[in-house]
């Protein structure tokens, strides 16, 4: 029998677990308001408005600006043709992944990734260095007698290529994980249908598997298009400043002075907002279920003897290429005397001291583990708490709550951070006095989405009987969620966890724009100033780009172990 | 601890699950529901869980209205179909879970534990992790789980349900033993006919969320209400026929191949009532030798003929067209083949006489 005092104990216990449920909630949409809603809305009225009236002058200024036209044309392009490269490049890259077996591949698969956590700015040093006047390129060159003068490969006429090169050596692996995964979603059963009916294999790729791996391929492509259209770092360390980032960059400071700068992020939100629309809705066309449940054979084929060259030059020629940057960034940190030859003639580990001996470098590394420290633990606890009341639809308004959520995807990082400024100055949070929550804060909801979507795959897998089980026995929902939920979902936890923290270490557009005193510098920044900075600075900068990397090669080695093929999967919106 | 449901309904915006469910389980009884997949059963169940909630109607636990009760007040030991076994607990941990919520005694926690694993012979494998387990006794420790918390209901969603058939024979057992022993009021819930009538005294029947029955195996097999219950429970020949007319308890009816006399109607019928009739496979008796005539007695032709080791079943085919499955133990000889004419002969006690299919369940 069941005791009153027990009863009342036990509805007591109850109210306090749906406070807290609730109150997530609550606070879950109070974040998402003030730090996603309100700061775009800012931005929005103050492109139309001037001291409260209507205005829609800035706009023909904008227009009118040769250089910001040009910089928008500059971006777009960059957008489509590093789009159009990391197409053609993952391609074979997921088919052979998806369709064959081989000696290495799972180490071969996982080198291929590693570019995606590589900053590419940091590349951009090594790039730099190797395609100077007087770099490593041209030196070889001149050596062998090919050519007798310097070719001034990062001249104003080749960056655009620069960027758009360094821009596909980072994104290809988001393009690779999409493209694999929608294309390990087809059943081969409906293409071994399609064999019994004498369709030949090419017409099967058209007319079957690319229907059905489309949705995949959009969602990974408007990501890569809209971050290379976006990205800060390269153009700023390329030297690239007819690009739209950079222009938005240099406007921040006198944006009172010239609001031409909200027309133009407003220009880039509507702009991200309907290449996304239009991708999801017209391109990527309907996601189909499979609906094959019976014997699914997931054996995979085996080259043959001329496939086999192919297969190992294509993976890892693509993984050499693009590590290729990070590698000259490698041989600058250690390079000693390095003077009108190809290669150092002399190494030393001195910048490596360097990096620990000064407070600017030292400090990024501390501020930067830090903040993506923190800003983790917000992503951690933030994220379960969303992807289990979507999961579980615990409030009537989930599909709205997944959107929002997965809005941080499309918004570019220079939009937010443009936005917190102009939000946020002269307010408690102005990043002039102190940078530290508006720097967590946004590392935090820019990453929101990989640790929503990481639970939700968790907790789907998972049978709601599991926590039925539970409730049964007494347990209220925050200790079944305690006790139950967490400890099996905590694989996917990890998982996001891990590349939350990843982005938000190598994040370049939130750390340059937000963080404005050096004592708050965090690693990419620093990385920034030492860079421009005269004398030993890029070397500096570059041993401190290698501690970074390490850094981030441990962790997307550690997420891609838990995760595994799953991976994919994070990268879609 | 008495179980009644009182009028209730469950709905999910404009479809109904459960409708008007009236039902009250005895204390200590070990109860079934039994019905198809849809029909509502485990909606019912969760229901008496607390974990759905009730639409309309009241539940009563010994007289008490607990229709608002959370699922956390009810006292219920709850086995899955799918048992839901914690994956990251050992055996000892996923018992021990229930009974740490309810602030018990170290000691009284170990004694009870000692006492459910012996109960469902988990000794040997209170170490282990559920994935180190076999289908049947992950089943155990589901039970065991439920059983711990000394619960006032225990409510078993087809526990049977994924494994084998040897396997489930023997837990049928275990299960007939286990209540027996602790007497604790158990609900059943399954779509296994032959699970519910071999185990089950009280058996209740549902059809498309309606209650339809309730009554001892024997009684829904030879009296059944419907005939959806006369086609569910065993096999049967369900017959479209008209009522001829009425004799106090006799009725007369026409069908296909003639008229038949019954003793026992489901219901009040009137002369010219569509009705439906339930003629069971072993209650026709086949006679070789043709010389029938009266009543009861009718032509028909050997379709078919399937050879079942200890019986044979015919399919013969009766005038109008009408398929009888007719079983047969021991046949006489095989002089007769495919084709060839036998007459037919049934007790007016075996001439069920009941609602029309199409008119649905009525209660």
């Amino acid at each position: 029998m069941i005791q009153s005092t027990n009863e009342e104990a036990s509805a007591w216990r109850r109210k306090v677990s749906d406070f807290v449920g609730y109150g997530t909630v609550a606070v879950t949409i109070g974040i998402l308001f003030f730090f996603l809603v309100l700061p775009v809305s800012v931005i929005m009225a103050r492109a139309f408005f001037n001291n409260g009236e209507f205005t829609f002058r800035y706009f023909p200024l904008l227009f009118s600006n040769e250089l910001l036209m040009g910089s928008i044309w500059n971006s777009v392009l960059i957008g489509i043709v590093a789009t159009i490269f990391t197409t053609i490049l993952s391609f074979p890259l997921a088919l052979i992944n998806a369709r064959f077996d081989f000696k290495g591949k799972a180490l071969l698969s996982g080198l291929l990734l590693v570019p995606m956590v590589m900053p590419p700015f940091v590349g951009a040093i090594g790039i730099m260095r190797f395609f100077a006047r007087r770099g490593s390129v041209n030196l070889t060159l001149m050596d062998m007698g090919w050519i007798d003068t310097p070719i001034d490969w990062l001249g104003p006429d080749n960056m655009f290529w620069a960027v758009v090169i360094l821009e596909v050596l980072h994104l290809y692996p988001i393009m690779y994980l999409n493209l694999t995964a929608a294309l390990a979603n087809v059943d081969p059963s409906v293409e071994e249908m399609a064999t019994t009916l004498g369709v030949p294999k090419w017409k099967q790729y058209r007319d079957i598997v690319w229907p059905l791996a489309r949705p995949g391929y959009f969602a990974g492509a408007i990501i890569v298009f809209i971050w290379a259209l976006t990205d800060l770092g390269t153009p700023l360390l390329v030297g690239y400043h007819e690009t739209i980032p950079v222009q938005i960059f240099n406007m921040i400071t006198d944006v009172n002075e010239n609001p031409v700068g909200y027309a133009l992020v407003f220009l880039v939100i509507v702009m991200t907002v309907s290449f996304f629309v239009i991708s999801k809705k017209a391109l990527g066309g309907k996601k189909y279920e499979m609906m094959a449940k019976g014997h699914v054979s997931n054996e995979k084929k085996h080259p043959s003897w001329w496939g086999y060259p192919l297969i190992y030059g294509l993976v890892g020629g693509t993984a050499f290429i693009a590590l290729l940057p990070h590698l000259a960034v490698l041989i600058t940190a250690i390079s000693d005397k390095w003077f009108m030859t190809p290669l150092p003639e002399q190494y030393t580990m001195e910048h490596f001291k360097q990096v620990f001996g000064t407070d600017l470098a030292f400090n990024g590394i501390k501020n930067s583990f830090f903040l993506a420290g923190l800003s983790t633990l917000v992503d951690l606890v933030l994220g379960l708490l969303i992807a289990y009341v979507i999961v579980r639809k615990l409030v009537p308004f989930t599909g709205a709550l997944d959107g929002l959520v997965m809005i941080p995807l499309a918004l570019p990082g220079i939009v937010l951070a443009f936005g917190y400024v102009v939000t946020y100055s002269d307010t408690i949070l102005d990043p002039l006095h102190n940078p530290v929550p508006l720097l967590v804060i946004a590392y935090a909801i820019r990453r929101l989405p990989y640790m929503v979507r990481s639970a939700t795959a968790g907790l789907q897998q998972m049978s709601s009987s599991l926590e039925e089980a539970s409730t049964t026995f007494g347990a209220s929902r925050f200790h079944t969620l305690r006790k139950i939920t967490v400890p099996l979902v905590m694989a996917n936890l990890i998982a996001g966890a891990l590349l939350c923290f990843s982005y938000a270490m190598l994040d370049v557009s939130d750390s340059l724009i937000l963080a404005m005193k050096e004592r708050f510098y965090p690693l990419t920044k620093a990385i920034y100033v030492l860079f421009l900075e005269q004398g030993t600075g890029e070397l500096v900068a570059s041993a401190l780009g290698i501690i970074g990397m390490a850094i981030l090669i441990v962790c997307i080695m550690g997420s891609s172990l838990v995760l595994g093929k799953k991976m994919g999967e994070l990268f879609r919106s | 601890m008495e179980v009644v449901f009182k009028g209730i309904y469950k709905r999910y915006g404009q479809v109904t699950a459960v409708h008007n469910l009236n039902l009250k389980i005895e204390k200590g009884a070990l109860h079934f529901l039994l019905g198809p997949s849809g029909c509502g059963k485990t909606t019912t169940l969760r229901m008496l869980a607390g974990l759905e909630a009730v639409s309309e109607g009241q539940l009563f636990f010994n007289g008490k209205d607990v229709t608002k009760q959370p699922a956390v007040e009810r006292g219920i030991g709850m086995v899955f179909q799918n048992y839901a076994l914690w994956p990251h607990m050992t055996v000892y941990k996923n018992i021990e879970y229930g009974l740490k919520l309810r602030k018990l005694s170290k000691e009284e926690i170990k004694r009870r534990i000692d006492e459910v694993v012996a109960i469902t012979h988990l000794g040997n494998f209170v170490d282990r992790l559920p994935g180190q387990l076999s289908g049947g006794q992950q089943q155990r420790v589901a039970l065991a789980r439920a059983l711990a918390i000394r619960p006032n209901v225990l409510l078993l969603d087809e526990p049977l349900s994924n494994l084998d058939a040897k396997l489930r024979m023997e837990m049928r057992d275990n299960i007939l033993r286990i209540h027996k022993q602790t007497g604790i009021t158990t609900l059943y819930v399954t779509h296994d006919q032959r699970e519910a009538l071999s185990m089950g005294t009280n058996v209740s029947v549902m059809h498309a969320g309606h209650l339809i029955q309730t009554d001892n195996p024997r009684t829904l097999y030879t009296t059944p209400k419907t005939a959806f219950i006369a086609g569910f429970i065993g096999e049967t020949n369900p017959v479209d026929a008209v009522v001829e007319s009425v004799n106090g308890s006799e009725t007369t009816v026409r069908t296909s191949f003639g008229l038949l006399r019954s003793t026992y109607q489901s219901a009040t019928f009137n002369a010219g009532d569509k009705v439906s009739l339930s003629l069971r496979p072993e209650a026709i008796h086949i006679d070789w030798t043709k010389s029938g005539t009266g009543e009861n007695y009718f032509m028909t032709n050997v379709e078919h003929l399937t050879y079942l080791g200890e019986s044979e079943q015919f399919l013969l085919r009766a005038a109008g067209g009408h398929c009888l499955k007719v079983n047969f133990y021991h046949a006489p000889d095989h002089s007769f083949h495919e084709g060839s004419e036998v007459g037919c002969t049934i007790d007016a006690s075996d001439v069920l006489v009941l609602p029309p299919q199409d008119m649905g369940p009525s209660t």
